[in-house]
């Protein structure tokens, strides 16, 4: 048997791009999924609620953020009017009550509702929230928690 | 030039072996488990609806009150008495002990830690109390 030359001109490249391509498109499809949200939030714990997952948890759902803290990193400082926020973009409590009542002529008032709030957040700012989205007919709405902690910096936070 | 025979036994697969190993060696490294997120559903009454849907089901009422300087944590009141959160946990175990369809209604003070009204919200799940009602102070 001829022996084969070290360098091959006609090397076949193709299962190689192929593999490339697939993994590419794969990570492509799955950054993209992650939704952005405000950051700075700390949640707290809740390990026998409802777990999230797609199955449980619609594609159509509306999730608003309110944090009790400065975004910018070490030393923040306590917001004196806590942010509001869907999607990582501010708006006011006006625009939450446009928003869910807009979603709530869409799909009804058993739309999910998920207010997202960082756990130093004073009742008083969630509670305005709540009644924006009571205003809107929405009656039925749910608190995100962390069932698992699976990223070390929340629990350094908490600190 | 020859035409090369459509199916090469002696095809060189070292270099796509070689990529997808890379591959694998950076995806394991850099992939970090991510957060698994729970929901607590509350239920926010209008003051006539509440008074349209009485039913037999015990009531239970539970205050969240504004947090002490020594207790991070929520005080909470139950029936005229303080409670924390590892104190109240048997008293919602008795409460569902007695009925599964107990309402929970829970009294926020509008300076309560939002953290302590998720807290007592995780408990009333715990012992699978699910008609938990928010009102605010």
């Amino acid at each position: 048997m001829a022996r084969k030359a070290q360098t091959n001109p006609q090397l076949d490249m193709t299962p190689m791009i192929d593999v490339v391509f697939e993994l590419i498109i794969f990570f492509v499809v799955t950054l993209t999924e992650s939704a952005r949200k405000d950051e700075s939030i700390t949640l707290a714990d809740g390990k026998h609620g409802m777990v999230i997952t797609a199955e449980t948890l619609p594609m159509e759902h509306l999730q608003i953020d309110v944090a009790a803290f400065d975004k910018k990193g070490p030393g923040r400082q306590r917001l004196k009017t806590p942010r509001i926020s869907i999607s990582d973009r501010e708006i006011s409590l006006q625009d939450v009550k446009n928003i869910v009542l807009e979603r709530k002529k869409r799909y009804g008032h058993e739309f999910p509702v998920l207010i997202r709030a960082d756990e130093r957040t004073p009742h008083e700012m969630i509670r305005h929230v709540m009644d924006q989205c009571t205003a809107a007919g929405i009656w039925k709405i749910s608190f995100t928690a962390v069932a698992e902690d699976n990223t070390s910096d929340t629990k350094k936070k908490k600190k | 030039m020859a035409r090369k025979p459509q199916e090469d036994p002696q095809l060189d697969m070292t270099p796509m072996i070689d990529v997808v190993f890379e591959l694998i060696i950076f995806f394991v490294v850099t992939i970090k488990p991510q957060d698994v997120f729970s929901r607590l559903n509350v239920n926010r009454p209008a003051p006539a609806q509440s008074s349209a849907e009485q039913t037999n089901d015990p009531i239970e009422e539970i205050q969240v009150g504004e947090h002490s300087r020594s207790d991070r944590k929520g005080v909470y009141v139950y029936n005229g008495k303080p409670y924390d959160i590892k104190t109240i946990d048997p008293i919602l175990k008795k409460i569902s002990s007695v009925s599964s369809d107990a309402t929970i209604v829970v009294r926020c003070n509008g300076k309560s830690p939002h953290g302590a009204l998720v807290d007592l919200l995780d408990i009333c799940y715990k012992y699978k109390l699910m008609n938990v009602s928010v009102f605010s102070m």
